[in-house]
């Protein structure tokens, strides 16, 4: 597991992060990843392109971290890039219904900026 | 008139711990793919193995963690049409997952609860699901299928 950060700007934060997001991948970066989203700006850019694998421990952090920016007057986006097996899981699950979802690069940036 | 069929069977036990999900998630994959399963498959499975097993390890209690958890592996193929099934069983308490309802959907994030979405996700990536309780153990199914056309 990997997790990684970028800030573009004082206000917009990509976090990304790779590998199995399992039980033991979870646990290995949830603090970081809890820590990095509380002390972003207002908009955090999550790119998850490079999870080959996202169970529902791993959607149970990004949702509350999502929630936590969000309490905060902030937003979460979602990148997955051509990662269809991370899509569908997102989907399935209906996350992409409550965390904005892009494929695309520059659309997901936009709407983080929006 | 040649009918192919192949038919075959793994089976690995595993204590109900975090640490042994990879592990299963290692026999999954190695014993899919000598069996023929196509990855994307194996992936499938892999995500309910590992749902399956998030739940045993967290809602299992003693019993579940006292007694091996044992996973089997059946691939058929025939005719050019593909099945897998993982069977996991456990000692833990009579749950029957593949009847429970799902758990609905929140549609803010403002309401959205982490957590719950294993159900789901098992019915979501799998194309049949099957329960059933046996001499004190549970015994959960589920299978994928393809075409090798």
């Amino acid at each position: 597991m990997a997790l990684d950060f970028e800030d573009i700007s004082e206000d917009f934060r990509r976090i990304s992060i790779s590998g199995r997001l399992d039980i033991p991948g979870t646990s290995e970066i949830e603090t970081k990843f809890a820590a990095l989203a509380a002390s972003s700006g207002r908009r955090t850019l999550v790119d998850l392109t490079d999870v080959s694998f996202l169970a529902s421990i791993g959607i149970r952090a990004i949702i509350t971290n999502a929630k936590a920016l969000q309490r905060r007057g902030g937003r979460m986006i979602l990148f997955v890039g051509n990662n269809a097996t991370v899509a569908k899981t997102l989907e399935t699950t209906g996350i992409d219904s409550l965390i904005p979802m892009f494929s695309d690069y520059s659309a997901a940036e936009q709407a983080a900026l929006a | 008139m040649t009918e192919c069929v192949a038919r075959s069977i793994a089976s690995l036990a595993i204590i109900a711990q975090a640490d042994e999900v990879r592990r299963a998630s290692a026999w999954l994959g190695q014993t899919g793919s000598q069996n023929g399963v196509p990855a994307n498959q194996i992936g499938r499975l892999d995500l309910c193995l590992n749902e399956t097993l998030a739940n045993v390890i967290s809602h299992g209690g003693g019993n579940a963690a006292a007694a091996p958890v044992w996973l089997r592996l059946e691939v058929n193929r025939e005719q050019g049409l593909g099945e897998a099934s993982v069977s996991v069983s456990n000692a833990g308490p009579a749950f029957d997952s593949a009847n429970t309802p799902p758990k609905s959907k929140a549609t803010t994030l403002a309401e959205a609860e982490p957590g719950g979405l294993g159900l789901t996700m098992i019915r979501g990536f799998s194309d049949a699901l099957a329960y059933r309780y046996v001499d004190g153990r549970n015994e959960l199914t589920f299978s994928v299928h393809w075409s090798e056309a």
